[in-house]
């Protein structure tokens, strides 16, 4: 390795070092990432709430669903972000419903653009009632790819907590 | 594909396309319809494709059977929160509720489920359980007390909700397959559908490689056709002798077949890119412009050449050698620019072949007419001889002894005399060949013609017991103009012939004026033996006679018709026979004579054969030539006349004034006085001799100067070379006791022999013997100096010139020296006419005279 490359490696790996140390959640925990990931907060876990999700560059998304009438507005965190976050290092999540619903989602999917965890619909946050508090979803209407029974089979709603598996 | 045949067929234009059009009709009515059902087919399967590719539910049965999952869930954790008393078991309570409440909630609003609100055994459950549902918010949103006391009742509710939500679920499901049905069936059907567009398409297919097929066999036939044509035409052009040249618009070479390149001695890539003109010399070059290659100087009415056209025009090859060239030039538009082939033939053989073919034609005509000239001197100079032979018979006869002696005389002069006939027979056949004939116009009398045809002919009819008489059919003419000579040898074979193959029959001569007089017709029939029709047209050929051997004891050589004919037409006349075989012959003979009222001037009676007046006669010779008066004399009295000489035309007129003499041979070219001078002088006198027949003897008369005679009051003309038969006969003539015989015709030989060797000699034995040398030496003094004198000559005495060269001539004619006599006659002629003399006339003259002075020494040296 020449001391460039340690240096740029030194450099880059700080801000891991760093995710080591994932902020505590203050509220009651939405999320819970656990598996193969590299940063934690709560022993194996990297758990997050509310605030820590709106601190992690929401985006915004407009897309009609097949579960929904008319044109949606969600806003969340980017599933990869959400992964990075914890140092997700595994090939796939398998991400749970509060009711114990779960699907596979591969690497693949979440290092493109798409899957967005979302916390507000339509600039409200949402209550288990509507889907909520936390729902992946992809922009149905910007890809016809994402118009097919395995995207919809991935968009979990009531999202509860994830595993990363290898 | 290209129609070539478009250029030169305008059906061929319709006939194409129409044929393409009908062909492709099909197939592009098959694409069509393909088409048609792709699009069709397509429309149907992108709807399908459109309907398939984006999934617009998730697993319907799994959301309604997992509602129903989640609303058993939520009755247990009712039932769970009854018996627990820990506030966990409300949370779980509340959990499962929003669950089951979302689920719902999507029941409601999925967009899978929202076309089932319509249907009211499907909203009409919904309604319900979404009732119980929001009746039991308040409950759950309430705080834990509450909650746990509605928990019985919410119990019930939810018992309660178990029907509709089970009647929601199956009536869910129920659509839902229904839908699934609608579209296998409706999947099925566009596949089917797809399926039969297939098999069209197939079929399609099939019917587009069938005709493909026959498109590509067709084209291959073309093509092989085209290649055939090409080969073909290739196979033409580089057999082809001639240079075929394929040039542009700017008369580029752009391709030549071999024999253009062996003609221009090209090499085989040379040529190419040439300019056409440059294989021609540069003198040719115009001449081609504006021939030929008149497309060159962009000239639009002769850049459209007609198809071929002929032109010769010398070439030079690349070695620089020069041909006569034969060029045509055609033009052929192509597509773009025209081009012009250009066919070019080395002629040099064939020029030369016609060359070589014209001097073999000309040497082949030379040859002939060298032998008709041959015969005719031969034929001439024949006569001669046997004219001496015949009268030296006669004379003979005179002094003949013995019966028997006199019988031999007979038969000699028998056979003499149809010697001679066949020798004039030739000589006028010869003359006749060599063109050297004309007819004659002279006043002539049919009257005295026909007496004397008869009376020739009269012996032999006698002998054959025939009778012969002539007559006028129609009014009688006469005082007619024509060839009295020509006419009365034809008449005579005709009768002649008549009365050899008629045996005691009759033989009659009628004749006729035709029109207005202008053609007279004479018949001559009899009633004889007759001809076979196919045999008619035989006779008048040369040489023919029908029974040889017949014909040979007739007599005669078989031309005799043959003459006749071309006498006739000579004169512009024609003859021919009607015949039938045993009752006789008629022969017609029509020719024009203009016949008038006018008196017959200078007609003779006429009679065959050398009539020698009955009695000697007493004549006066007025001649200057003494040569010429010694012949004359000689000949003269030979016949037994008396003769009296005179030598100029004063002498003669002084001579004339002395006595009466029976008749008067005078010289036209005299000195002192002419003989027409003195003609006039004698005839306007009142001597003894003023009305005696006055002879004229010249050399060459002019036809306008014969009319001159006769206005000084000369009654006739004798030739000379005199020839004693006829010199006897117009004698005989002139005094009433004999026939006429027309002046000779001037001779217009042009191969006159230098001397006359045979003539030469006649005359010579005539001469006395002791004068005869002195005679001809003076002769050839006085021709030398006149030679000279021509040769001199410049100037301004013309008359003494001509006097002297008239002398010499005469002195020439007489001794034979023929082409000496021609040459000298030609320059008198130009001196009375006033003309200049030819240079090379004179140059000519002197070295005739060279030769013939030569050849007189070695005659005389051999004499």
């Amino acid at each position: 390795m020449t001391p460039i490359r340690l240096a740029l490696t030194l450099l880059f790996a700080a801000p891991a070092a760093l995710a080591q140390d994932l902020p505590a959640p203050d509220a009651d925990p939405l999320l819970t990432v656990s598996g193969e990931i590299g940063c934690t907060n709560d022993g194996d876990s990297a758990v997050f709430d509310r605030a820590m999700l709106e601190s992690m560059n929401p985006v915004t998304i407009e897309t009609e669903t097949i579960w929904t009438d008319g044109v949606q507005s969600f806003t969340g965190v980017p599933l990869g972000e959400i992964l990075s976050a914890a140092c997700a290092e595994g090939s796939a999540i398998q991400a749970t419903a509060i009711n114990d619903y779960a699907v596979e989602i591969p690497r693949a999917d979440w290092e493109r653009e798409g899957p967005v965890v979302a916390y507000l619909n339509n600039g409200e946050p949402m209550s288990v009632r509507d889907k909520g508090p936390l729902w992946i979803v992809y922009p149905y209407d910007s890809e016809p790819e994402f118009q097919s029974e395995v995207t919809y089979s991935r968009s979990i709603w009531q999202l509860d907590r994830i595993v990363v598996t290898e | 594909m290209r129609d070539d045949t478009t250029a030169d067929s305008p059906q061929g234009t319709e006939r194409y396309p129409h044929w393409r059009r009908t062909r492709m009709a099909p197939a592009i009515a098959a694409l069509l319809v393909c088409a048609g059902l792709v699009i069709g087919i397509g429309v149907l399967l992108d709807r399908q494709i459109e309907a398939f590719s984006t999934a617009n539910s998730d697993n319907l049965q799994w959301t309604l059977a997992q509602t129903e999952v989640e609303y058993l869930r939520f009755r247990l954790s009712l039932a769970e929160a009854q018996r627990d008393p820990e506030p966990g078991a409300l949370a779980r309570v509340r959990r499962s509720f929003d669950i089951f409440y979302s689920r719902l909630n999507t029941l409601s609003e999925a967009e899978a489920f929202r076309a089932l609100r319509d249907v009211p055994d499907y909203e009409g459950p919904r309604t319900r359980v979404f009732e119980f549902l929001d009746g039991a918010v308040p409950l759950i949103d309430g705080s834990d007390e509450r909650l746990r006391a509605g928990l019985d009742e919410l119990k019930q509710d939810a018992l309660a909700a178990q029907e509709p939500l089970r009647a929601l679920t199956l009536e869910g499901l129920s659509a839902f397959a229904e839908v699934a049905d609608d579209r296998r069936t409706e999947l099925v059907r566009v596949l089917g559908l797809l399926g039969l567009v297939l098999a069209a398409l197939f079929a399609g297919l099939v019917f587009l490689a069938v005709f493909l097929y026959r498109l590509v066999n067709l084209a291959e036939d073309r093509e092989r056709d085209v290649t055939r044509g090409a080969v073909r035409t290739r196979a033409i052009v580089e057999t082809s002798l001639d240079g075929i040249f394929v040039l542009d618009g700017e008369g580029m070479i752009e391709e030549v077949n071999m024999a253009g390149r062996a003609i221009f001695g090209l090499g085989p890539e040379e040529g190419i890119g040439l300019q056409i003109t440059s294989l021609f010399p540069p003198e040719a070059q115009e001449a081609l412009r504006d021939g030929p290659f008149g497309f060159l100087t962009g000239d639009a009415a002769r850049s459209v050449p007609p198809q071929s056209r002929r032109f010769e025009s010398p070439a030079r090859d690349m070695v620089g050698r020069t041909f006569p060239a034969e060029i045509s030039v055609g033009r052929a538009d192509t597509e773009g620019a025209p081009v012009h082939i250009a066919y070019i033939r080395d002629i040099s053989r064939r020029k030369a072949a016609e060359q070589g073919l014209t001097e073999a034609r000309d040497r082949a005509l030379a040859g002939e007419r060298a032998k008709a000239e041959f015969l005719a001197v031969m034929s001439h100079e024949m006569r001669t001889p046997l004219n001496g032979l015949l009268g030296s018979m006669q004379l003979m006869r005179d002094h003949a002894t013995t019966e028997r002696q006199s019988e031999l005389l007979d038969r000699m002069q028998s056979s003499g005399r149809m010697l001679l006939g066949l020798v004039n027979d030739v000589l006028d056949l010869s003359k006749y060949e060599a063109g050297k004939m004309e007819a004659e116009r002279r006043p002539l009398s049919v009257e005295r013609l026909l007496d004397g045809v008869v009376e020739t002919i009269a012996p032999l009819a006698a002998a054959n017991g025939d009778t012969l008489a002539w007559e006028w059919i129609g009014p009688p003419h006469d005082g007619c103009t024509g060839d009295a000579r020509r006419l009365r040898q034809v008449l005579l074979n005709l009768a002649g012939n008549a009365v050899k193959f008629t045996r005691g029959g009759e033989v009659t001569i009628e004749v006729e004026a035709l029109g207005d007089g202008d053609m007279v017709e004479f018949r001559v029939i009899d009633t004889g033996i007759g001809i076979a029709e196919e045999d008619v047209e035989r006779i008048f050929l040369d040489f023919e006679t029908l029974d040889s051997s017949y014909a040979r004891a007739a007599g005669g050589t078989g031309l005799g018709l043959g003459i006749a004919r071309r006498l006739a037409r000579l004169m512009g006349g024609d003859i021919g026979a009607e015949s039938e075989p045993g009752e006789g012959s008629l022969f017609w003979l029509r020719v024009p004579l203009l016949c008038g009222d006018a008196d017959a001037a200078g007609e003779h009676a006429d009679a065959a054969g050398p009539a020698r007046p009955a009695s000697p006669l007493d004549l006066l010779l007025v001649e200057d030539n003494p040569i010429n008066r010694a012949v004359a004399r000689e000949m003269l009295e030979a016949d037994g006349h008396k003769v009296t000489e005179a030598e100029d035309g004063r002498a003669g007129v002084h001579r004339a004034a002395t006595r009466r003499f029976d008749a008067i041979l005078m010289d036209v070219s005299m000195p002192v006085m002419d003989g027409l001078e003195a003609a006039r002088v004698i005839r306007d006198g009142a001597g003894p001799c003023r009305d005696v027949p006055i002879l004229a003897v010249t050399a060459h008369a002019l036809p306008e100067e014969i009319a001159g005679f006769h206005a000084a009051g000369m009654t006739d003309v004798v030739n000379k070379p005199i020839d004693r038969d006829v010199l006897a006969r117009t004698l005989a003539a002139a005094i009433g006791t004999g026939p006429d015989v027309g002046p000779a015709v001037p001779r217009t030989d042009r191969t006159d022999p230098l001397v006359d060797e045979a003539h030469l000699q006649s005359v010579w034995t005539d001469l006395p013997e002791g004068a005869r040398e002195g005679l001809l030496a003076r002769a050839m003094e006085e021709i030398d100096a006149t030679v000279a004198a021509v040769a001199a000559s410049d100037g301004p005495d013309q008359a003494a010139l001509r006097e002297d060269v008239h002398r010499a001539a005469g002195s020439c004619a007489t001794l034979g020296l023929r082409a000496l006599h021609r040459a000298l006659a030609d320059i008198e002629t130009a001196l009375k006419r006033g003309e200049p003399l030819d240079p090379l006339q004179r140059a000519e003259l002197s070295t005739l005279w060279a030769g013939t002075s030569t050849a007189l020494a070695r005659w005389r040296d051999g004499a």
